[in-house]
């Protein structure tokens, strides 16, 4: 019987991680909720991948943090997720019966929502993480996955084989048929690294996550369990090749570079398209004003932003505030952050509301930086520098000083 | 405020606006790099809780249409109330377009008397400004007022304004100046809050007579004889009535004070969204003392100047004194002086605009020098 309901397609983002290794910057918010390049935050880039591949009903899981999430999806409408049918969910873990039980692992996530699945009755599940920047067409991959009669397809981007053993990595045949997956091997065999997007056959998955949740050995993991058990079963899972930009911006240093790649036109990252447009809830802000003392060149400014110091190579998010004689360079100015007149501020992130006194210095020029090495200073979100504080290289502030 | 419903009139002096006003109405002329007027309008409007809104438009209505849309952007797509359009009509008996707010008032007369609200708030759409209407309405009521009429403080200028002469805090007379004054008056701002009964009476009476003019045949006729409460805006207020004011008033907003008033006042300003990137600066960009929107890619100097959504100024391009709405661009050594370009503009390498601060010249839309 054909249900009205009917989705070929729903995705599921796992947007419930702490994101423990930015430290600072998701001490109040989750992951995802974290601000990127002057405007956006990173849930803004799978929402809007969603919407441009047609994929109009999500599940947003969230755990950690979850309130400003929340929040900032609301009716999802800034995506045009604002459906009769489908639409932004945003699926916190709820008690079930007697027992209500936090997402134990990214499977265990999606098992703990296959009622909320089952309601849209799709043939396919996609499986998306709320941590990388990229543009990807997911319908692309669908139709690859058809085309192969998969169980599972894997995306996977080519990195370098020195950077292979910093990811899950995907060994396949001439056919792109999965054989072997290692996660962070020692002696990576192929470059082939998972981007952490899934898309199963919802029935094939449903049960294998039925029957792990059944394994109380089982981490209920998808990296960790569900691929690998499907792979010992013979299951048929196949590598989709993207080319473009793809980012983890898990760390402190990889966000930072993010940011810098949006000042670069040959990193390949152009949010400057109208054919694939990133959506994000808006601020409503006037636009950005540069005062006649303002320096600013090889930079991005968004709207609310006030400068009247100098920007060199850097990201000025709305709303902040950047005073005289500030000099900003090779930095990423969240949010509503306030750079006082005559402060220093390099190779730093300062966080949404921050502020940063007069005559402080954030971070310090790098000498001979080493790439992914990046020393970057971190000021916490609200958190206040008094006037001519040193702030180290790579030090993070969680409080006032 | 659940007892007021507004109307907002989009065209006034469209004559007066030139090329700026071939392609729109006034309501949808764009203003201070990412808005349309009417923004301001409606965005006081919702901010005081007025959400049964009906625009009345006279002609060239779509750019309007477009902008507004069922009003999603300033939360007015509501099951009760929110956006009622009214798209020009033809009176029966003249077969012509409305003349006067009195007619249009008469042609959409089923819609307010079948709203809800008591109260009429009217206003014209040329007008920019951040206010509260809460605080007129108290002050309507402590008034006990008829009519309370919103006025500034300003010189008058060689366009039609409306001059409150009043007397212990009631207008005492009303009359039209056409010509400047060396001194601040008392100008009225177009926007009435009246209750509606009221209104549909004196509009009745007058379109009976075949009168049009708000202010003439209504206002002034019935000085004396209906209380008129004056109710001074304090804030700035930008009246737009013809390119030297709009170019006037665009350049005023440089003014971080000015502003402070507009944006960051009682109302959160909203327009429509369009998901424009984060501006970029380029090598060779130098900006000075310019507002500019998202979406701009920014190779040369801009200086005074307003550049809306997605301009372009290449490497060697000048932007002086100017205001460059969206899509524009300036190639490379292109220059801009004391012009104002409309959407989709393109001045190209090596040209020159150049008007007079007086006289601003304007460069219609999608053309390329």
């Amino acid at each position: 019987m054909k249900s009205r309901n009917k989705k070929e397609c729903v995705a599921m983002l796992l947007a419930g991680g702490q994101g423990t290794r930015l430290g600072v910057l998701t001490h109040d918010v989750a992951k995802p909720a974290v601000p990127f390049g002057g405007k956006y935050r990173i849930i803004d880039f799978p929402l809007s991948n969603c919407i441009n591949s047609g994929i109009d009903t999500i599940g947003v899981l969230t755990q950690y943090q979850p309130f400003e999430l929340n929040q900032y999806i609301g009716n999802g409408q800034p995506w045009d997720l604002d459906r009769l049918s489908g639409g932004a969910y945003v699926l916190p873990p709820y008690v079930k019966g007697k027992e209500g039980e936090w997402y134990k692992g990214t499977a265990n996530a999606i098992y703990q929502n296959i009622n909320f699945i089952d309601r849209f009755n799709p043939e396919y599940v996609v499986v998306l993480s709320g941590d990388h920047i990229y543009k990807m067409d997911y319908d692309k991959m669908l139709a690859a996955h058809k085309a192969k009669g998969a169980d599972c397809t894997i995306a996977v981007i080519g990195v370098t084989i020195e950077e292979a053993s910093r990811f899950g990595i995907m060994n396949t045949d001439p056919d792109d048929r999965i054989f072997e997956f290692e996660e962070k091997p020692k002696q990576p065999k192929s470059t082939n690294a998972s981007m952490g997007i899934y898309v199963f056959t919802w029935s094939v998955l449903r049960q294998y996550l039925i029957d792990d949740e059944a394994d109380p050995k089982s981490q209920n993991d998808f990296g960790k369990n569900v691929i690998p058990k499907m792979l010992a079963d013979g299951k048929k899972l196949y590598a989709y090749r993207f080319q473009g930009y793809w980012k983890d911006v898990g760390t402190i240093s990889s966000l930072w570079e993010a940011n810098m790649d949006l000042l670069n036109a040959s990193s390949g990252l152009n949010l400057n398209d109208p054919s694939w447009k990133i959506y994000a809830r808006n601020s409503a802000e006037p636009p950005h004003f540069a005062a006649g003392s303002a320096e600013i060149q090889n930079s991005i400014v968004s709207e609310g932003a006030m400068v009247l110091g100098s920007v060199k190579r850097s990201v000025v998010s709305h709303s902040a505030y950047i005073g005289l004689g500030a000099i900003i360079e090779d930095s990423v100015i969240l949010p509503d952050a306030v750079i006082k007149a005559g402060a220093v501020v390099r190779h730093a992130i300062v966080a949404e509301g921050a502020v940063i006194g007069e005559g402080a210095k954030i971070g310090e020029t790098q000498k001979a930086p080493v790439k992914g090495e990046w020393q970057i200073a971190v000021v916490g979100p609200g958190v206040k520098i008094a006037p001519s504080v040193v702030v180290a290289p790579a030090e993070m502030v969680k409080e006032d000083k | 405020m659940n007892g007021v419903m507004g109307v907002i009139f989009a065209s006034d002096n469209e004559n007066k606006l030139n090329e700026l006003t071939i392609h729109r109405t006034t309501a949808s002329l764009p203003f201070c790099g990412r808005y349309r007027l009417i923004d301001f309008t409606l965005s006081n409007f919702v901010n005081s809780g007025i959400t049964q809104i009906g625009i009345v438009t006279r002609s060239n209505y779509s750019s309007l249409m477009d902008h507004i849309r069922m009003g999603r952007d300033w939360d007015l797509n509501r099951k009760n109330g929110g956006l009622s359009v009214f798209p020009p009509f033809v009176l029966n008996s003249s077969r012509e377009m409305y003349k006067g707010k009195i007619e249009a008032i008469y042609s959409i007369q089923g819609f307010i008397r079948r709203s809800p609200e008591e109260y009429v708030l009217l206003s014209n759409s040329n007008i920019a400004m951040n206010i509260d209407f809460d605080e007129v309405m108290a002050a309507h009521l402590a008034a006990k007022a008829d009519v309370t009429m919103l006025v500034h403080k300003a010189k008058t200028t060689t366009s039609r304004r409306l001059v409150v002469e009043t007397q212990d805090g009631e207008v005492k007379d009303l009359y039209i100046s056409v010509t400047p004054s060396s001194e601040d008056k008392l100008l009225g701002l177009n926007v009435y809050l009246i209750k509606k009964d009221l209104l549909l009476s004196l509009v009745e009476h007058e379109y009976a007579r075949g009168h049009v003019d708000f202010e003439k045949d209504i206002l002034m006729k019935q000085l004396g004889s209906i209380k008129m409460h004056p109710y001074l805006v304090k804030h700035h207020a930008a009246i737009v009535d013809d390119v030297r004011t709009y170019y006037n008033e665009s350049m005023k907003v440089l003014d971080p004070a000015v502003r402070e008033e507009l944006f960051y006042g009682d109302s959160i300003i909203y327009t429509k969204v369009k998901d424009s990137v984060p501006t970029l600066y380029k090598e060779n960009a130098c900006v000075k003392n310019s507002l500019i929107a998202d979406g701009c890619e920014i190779d040369g100097l801009v200086e005074n100047s307003i550049l809306f959504r997605g301009v372009k100024v290449e490497k060697g391009a000048e932007v002086r004194n100017s205001i460059i709405m969206e899509d524009g661009k300036v190639m490379e050594n292109g220059s801009v002086c004391y012009a104002i370009t409309d959407k989709n503009v393109t001045v190209t390498a090596g040209r020159t605009i150049s008007g007079y601060e007086s006289y601003p010249v304007v460069i219609v839309k999608d053309k390329t020098v």
